[in-house]
């Protein structure tokens, strides 16, 4: 296990670094930059705006610097926030769309598994039928259509909650923006159990299991649950991924003060070093993710923790 | 027990080619293409006289948006562009996912492993952030708004086919292929990929859904198509934004999206599932 570990973090250090890399030239590349307003600067004051922020250096010799900054956790300062630099920035929006997403991971998940789980012991019931519908449904959902659809439904029809905005965290503030960005992947993770429970069911070792007497539901639970889960791990990644740029979109829907706000923003008016550093920031994110996946992965199932 | 239990039995009637589900799409297509040329107005056709004008009001079936722009004929055109795009990008991703795909399984040894590495690096990318970075520095056109999307799409199109061409390679046909002296070239193009083409059509199927959900994320956040052309996204965007007056201008559109979504995700997990089997 440690070894796979390692052999992981040796190809995530790479990754990363392109990733930056990348996305720095691709940057550099664009056409037009943060100066350029309404009116041109005149040559003096663009050569030493430049000058100020290490624009007029070799392209290598920019990303060289950037790297050996980011790794000190100096992304630069904004351009367009000029009182704040990238870190300030990133220290502000991270902990709100940690918040967000985590509780969206947790409650996909647990909504997920739940209903795969619940479908799949009733396997061609009409039940089954009705949550596979329902979960095919949910991943199709795009949360740019749910999240407004609730704040109509929830808060200006009903008036149960919120319309939007943060309040320091306050719970009601969380629910609608959590749910929405939660649904697709519940969705996504009911399939994903349901389809490997049902794989599961069908093994020598449920069979035999089975054979000894236990109980169907000590047949799920010791026995079926654990190889069942393994494909629903291994969409873990991909569901960080997910929930970071779905993050993106419920940030703007309700308000929020998050990274992916900031992303968006920075996006449009060409803030270079605030994209810079959010993206190197999500690369990192969902390497990370991946990491932790593949520990579970080998959690779940011990073939995986063999060399 | 659980005879019923996987997903592609054909007694519980999955699995079958999602009929339904392409001719609703076809219909969609069909409508967005020939109704706009038929309607007194055009998309982009501004008119202060009916700003907001409700459901079924004389003129305008759908109601006007704020600045008094015929819904029904954005919604078509929307829908129009969106399918456009999402079609393009996605046959951008078929070329290049198979082109690689079929290199790499063909080729085989070290040089497969070397691309299919590359395949793995890229799945753990933040694809949307390497979208939005493609359109910030590109300018924001609809050419590259597609080619953008159809260059990261294309990696399990990629995956599948290999292993396809893997299974294919194997094969006694092929084997008599070499005999007979073909070039590698055309046992790939003339015996290989004509025996992908089924699943590769089912992955297309499923990857137009998942473009049209980027798409108009982009539009959404103003980073994809851009005025005086629309876009579902763009049409879901400007009704959630008078959704509280309007809330058909958000819910129609909202409509459009998910049933091309959900159809074409039936439409290709039926067909792949078929394939499988």
């Amino acid at each position: 296990m440690r070894a796979l570990l390692f052999r992981r973090l040796l190809t995530a250090i790479p990754t990363l670094l392109c990733v930056v890399v990348l996305s720095f030239v691709l940057m550099r590349l664009a056409p037009g930059g943060p100066f350029d307003g309404e009116r041109a600067l005149d040559e003096e004051t663009r050569a030493a705006l430049d000058a100020a922020y290490g624009l007029d250096l070799p392209l290598g010799e920019q990303i060289i610097l950037y790297i050996g900054r980011i790794v000190r956790g100096d992304f630069g300062p904004s351009l367009v926030y000029r009182d704040f630099t990238v870190s300030e920035l990133i220290a502000q929006g991270l902990p709100v769309s940690l918040t967000i997403g985590g509780l969206a991971l947790l409650l996909s998940c647990a909504l997920g598994i739940g209903g795969g789980l619940w479908a799949a012991v009733r396997a061609g019931r009409w039940q089954d039928e009705a949550v596979m519908g329902a979960a095919t449904l949910l991943t199709a959902l795009p949360v740019f259509v749910t999240g407004p659809l609730f704040v109509l439904i929830f808060a200006l029809g009903l008036g149960w909650l919120p319309v939007s905005g943060w309040e320091a965290g306050s719970p009601s503030h969380l629910v609608l923006p959590v749910v929405a960005l939660a649904l697709p992947f519940a969705g996504a993770i009911a399939k994903l159990t349901r389809a490997g429970l049902a794989k599961a069911l069908n093994e020598d070792h449920v069979r035999t299991a089975r054979a000894r007497g236990l109980a169907e539901s000590q047949v799920i639970a010791r026995h079926a649950l654990r190889p069942a889960l393994v494909p629903v791990a291994s969409y873990l990644g991909p569901a960080a991924a997910g929930l970071l740029t779905g993050a993106v979109i419920i940030e703007t829907v309700f308000a929020l003060p998050g990274l992916g706000r900031y992303f968006v923003q920075g996006a449009l008016n060409r803030d270079y070093p605030l994209v810079l550093g959010v993206v190197t920031l999500y690369a990192g994110l969902i390497i990370l993710f991946n990491l932790v996946a593949d520990l579970i992965y080998g959690w779940l199932d011990p073939r995986m923790r063999a060399e | 027990m659980n005879r019923r239990a996987t997903p592609d039995n054909p007694r519980t009637g999955r699995g079958r080619p999602g009929r339904i589900p392409l001719l609703i799409v076809a219909a969609i297509a069909l409508a967005a293409l020939v109704v706009p040329p038929l309607l007194p107005w055009t998309h982009s056709a501004i008119g202060w006289d009916a700003v907001r004008a409700p459901l079924f009001a004389p003129g305008h079936l759908l109601g006007t948006d704020t600045v008094g722009r015929d819904l029904l004929a954005r919604t078509l055109v929307g829908t129009r562009v969106t399918l456009a795009v999402a079609l393009a990008a996605a046959l951008v991703a078929l070329i290049i996912g198979t082109a690689w795909g079929a290199i790499a399984g063909w080729c085989g040894g070290r040089i497969d492993e070397a691309m299919m590495r590359i395949v793995d690096g890229l799945y753990a990318l933040p694809f949307m952030f390497v979208v939005i970075l493609l359109m910030v520095v590109f300018g924001r056109s609809i050419v590259l708004v597609f080619i953008g999307i159809g260059a990261v799409e294309w990696l399990t199109m990629a995956r599948v086919v290999r292993g396809q061409v893997i299974a294919l390679k194997e094969r006694p046909f092929v084997t008599a292929a070499e005999a007979a002296g073909a070039s590698p070239v055309r046992i790939l193009t003339g015996h290989i990929l004509p025996n992908v083409a089924g699943v590769a059509l089912a992955y297309l199927l499923l990857t137009v859904p998942q473009v049209v959900m980027v798409e108009s994320f982009l539009s959404f956040l103003g980073l994809g198509v851009q005025e005086p052309l629309t876009s579902l996204g763009i049409l879901v965007k400007e009704g959630a934004d008078d959704m509280d007056l309007q809330p058909h201008a958000l819910l129609i559109p909202g409509g459009v999206l998910v049933l091309v979504i959900v159809c074409l995700t039936i439409a290709g997990e039926r067909l792949r599932d078929r394939l499988a089997r």
